[in-house]
């Protein structure tokens, strides 16, 4: 029973670092444009499959596949922000977030038209997993979490520590504070697109090497991202990892008394539970 | 001088409008004489499905392309309208609200997932639309489907006591069942382990996934507990590739089989061959050997016809029969009465919708076998027979290991 226990964390929280990357890339984006930037799936996908091309058709390896999926997806979430997005902006959140939606239906069909339907998957061996005191560990799992924690270590430097990282934060927290002090928010919304929209590419990718890809790759996801970022608190960085391993952990343990059927509807029962007892998520909404 | 023209004028106004009653009352194969027939396809064009729908929807277009060279339907031209079901309940329930409100079909064909079928079905039988389908969940022909459906596929209950007996004699004697969730992953389950146990054999366990995670790592787990020497796989390609990735990765080395239509040769061309070696997969089988499989398989460029497009091709044949059979009345209703007389009984045996529409002109009675098989169906609306077809991954192609 115990070993079953600490299986289901370790389960948890390898899902929960994968979920996180994307779910930081969600709240960062959040916090800065203030909507809820749905057309994050359709990104996902997008990372997922640029990052098949880099590995399958360029030849790159899994480490520098994750870079071309970070470099092109952030590319592809500035234009798509710049041509679809910030003219609704003026019209209020509600609108650009429904626009957000039917964006990502928009995007996923585009990759389905270039790449079909087909599954496909990542040129890399599959290797059994290691056994460590009773506990199953899979090596691509474990160099998922390498690149999930180095992708969330280098935002949390970038933010704290780098000009441009403050500038972020100081949009965030207050952008007509920050448009007196100088802060360009065009130029800090295009940096928190690429940003963001890049960790969604490698969230997609860091998915498609545990699994298969295909043009619903985000779709599926999309939800417990979204899940992860509301338990964390919508705009905070850090509660997005906080709320990505809560809602894995919590998945994960729920098959202690659940069929694993119902293991989705977890995550949307912390989110219940998170905004009535703390309606701003587990660790409020400041950015950083 | 304006008088009797005014006069002249208002009797034919009222005669024509007389005529234009008469003519909207009339049945409509006299007013419709010539009209093109509108038939609707509804297949999984994306989802998971995806792979299966495009090739259906042609089979059916090839088949409508040859009715209408060969002069149409009683001088009537084919018209297929086709949607998206996106092999989602809710997609499928938009796109034949459509079809049968606005494009007025008379037929819905080619309804793959078992979830799609039981979502659409009661619009179909409601609005007296036929609906034929692919899906195989015993529950679809146990709905009050008044008539109004047919499947060519076989039934779960006929997929599984065949798995049943497949495992038995490979002399298996604890099977794990890792299912999606679907209408029939429980009904499936039963049935293997009442055909296991009368062998000797049993199901030792039994996981319901949700097809939508990204990760089964925990109910793999739930599986190897079991410690099983066989594990069927009863979902779809997406979920079984990634159930077949952690299932290696775990370390399992016991025997694997899942349907045809959830390892397919695209599985195999997704995954590494150590991980799909020796899986066993088994499926309905065409009538591979029937010219109308060999001729529609060679107009769709395949030589690997997948069973649900050979399924289609007789589903758009047998609902223009029917209609021939019906006197051209192209309705739910008269389908749904005549189907059964063109598929079954003593008439002369015919495998394609043109040698039927000949022969029914010349007023004579047929039989239709066609590229799926038999085609004959009981009261219910399930095939009455098929054969299965077994096979064994190796190297990343299927050996085939024996149909019967």
């Amino acid at each position: 029973m115990l070993g079953e226990v600490v299986q289901l964390v370790v389960n948890g929280l390898v899902a929960g670092t994968i979920l996180a990357v994307p779910a930081i890339g969600f709240t960062a984006i959040y916090a800065v444009l203030r909507f809820p930037n749905f057309s994050l799936a359709a990104h996902l996908t997008i990372g997922a499959f640029a990052g098949y091309v880099a590995n399958v058709a360029w030849g790159w390896p899994a480490t520098g596949a994750v870079v071309a999926a970070f470099v092109i997806t952030g590319v592809a979430g500035v234009l798509n922000d710049e041509v679809v997005l910030k003219p609704l902006r003026l019209a209020g959140p509600l609108t650009t977030a429904i626009a957000a939606v039917a964006l990502t239906i928009a995007l996923e069909n585009v990759v389905r038209f270039v790449f079909g339907n087909d599954l496909r998957g990542y040129d890399l061996p599959i290797q059994r997993d290691w056994q460590v005191a009773g506990i199953r560990i899979g090596a691509q799992q474990v160099k998922n979490l390498g690149i999930a924690v180095v992708a969330m270590a280098a935002i949390f430097l970038f933010l704290a520590f780098t000009r441009t990282g403050k500038a972020m934060r100081a949009v965030a927290d207050n952008p007509t504070l920050a448009g007196i002090k100088g802060i360009d928010p065009d130029r800090v919304a295009r940096l928190v697109n690429f940003v963001g929209m890049g960790l969604a590419g490698v969230g997609g990718m860091l998915v498609g090497l545990d699994t298969s890809i295909d043009p619903l790759t985000g779709f599926r996801v999309i939800l417990s991202v979204f899940a992860a970022a509301v338990v964390g608190g919508l705009g905070s960085v850090p509660g997005a990892v906080v709320g990505a391993l809560t809602v894995g952990v919590g998945e994960e343990l729920s098959l202690l008394v659940l069929a694993p059927a119902y293991r989705t509807a977890v995550g949307f029962f912390a989110i219940l539970i998170v905004l009535t007892l703390r309606p701003r998520g587990l660790l409020g909404e400041r950015a950083y | 001088m304006t008088k009797p023209t005014a006069v002249i004028s208002r009797r034919s106004f009222v005669g024509g409008a007389a005529a234009l009653a008469a003519a909207a009352t009339a049945p409509a194969i006299g007013r419709a004489q010539g009209a093109p027939l509108r038939l609707a396809t509804l297949t999984p064009l994306t989802g998971a499905g995806g792979s299966y729908g495009p090739s259906m929807r042609k089979a059916m277009e090839w088949v409508a392309g040859e009715i209408n060279a060969a002069g149409g339907v009683l001088g009537r031209r084919i018209e297929l309208v086709s949607e998206d079901d996106q092999t989602n309940p809710e997609a499928a329930v938009r796109a034949v609200r459509k079809l049968i409100d606005v494009d007025k079909v008379p037929a819905v064909m080619g309804t793959w997932a078992s979830a799609v079928t039981t979502a659409v079905a009661p619009l179909c039988w409601e609005s007296k639309t036929f609906l034929t389908c692919v899906s195989g969940a015993d529950s679809i022909t146990l709905l009050p489907h008044q008539g109004y459906l047919v499947r060519t596929q076989p039934n779960t209950h006929l997929q599984i006591g065949k798995l049943g007996e497949f495992l038995l004699s490979l002399k298996v004697k604890r099977v794990f069942v890792l299912s999606a969730q679907t209408p029939y992953a429980v009904p499936a389950e039963e049935r293997l382990a009442e055909v296991l146990a009368k062998g000797g054999a049993a199901s030792v366990g039994h996981v319901v996934y949700d097809r939508e995670k990204t990760t089964y790592r925990s109910e793999v787990d739930q599986a190897l507990r079991a410690k099983p020497d066989m594990m069927f796989f009863n979902g779809y390609t997406p979920d079984v590739t990634v159930v077949l990735k952690e299932i290696f990765k775990a370390g399992y080395t016991g025997g694997k089989v899942a349907p045809a239509f959830a390892v397919n040769q695209k599985l195999l061309g997704s995954l590494p061959h150590e991980v799909t070696d020796g899986i066993y997969t088994w499926a309905p089988s065409p009538a591979a050997d029937s010219e109308a499989f060999k001729r529609v398989a060679k107009a769709l460029g395949t030589e690997d016809l997948d069973p649900y497009s050979a399924q289609c091709h007789d589903h758009i044949s047998l609902v223009c029969l029917a209609i021939a059979h019906a006197k051209g009345e192209a309705t739910g209703t008269a389908i749904r009465e005549h189907v059964r007389k063109i598929s079954q009984g003593g008439g002369a045996k015919v495998d394609s919708a043109v040698a039927g529409l000949k022969l029914l002109a010349q007023g004579r009675e047929i039989n239709y076998e066609g590229a799926s098989g038999p085609c004959d169906f009981n009261e219910a609306g399930d095939i009455l027979d098929c054969k299965f077809r077994y096979e064994q991954a190796e190297k990343g192609k299927f050996k085939l290991l024996k149909i019967g």
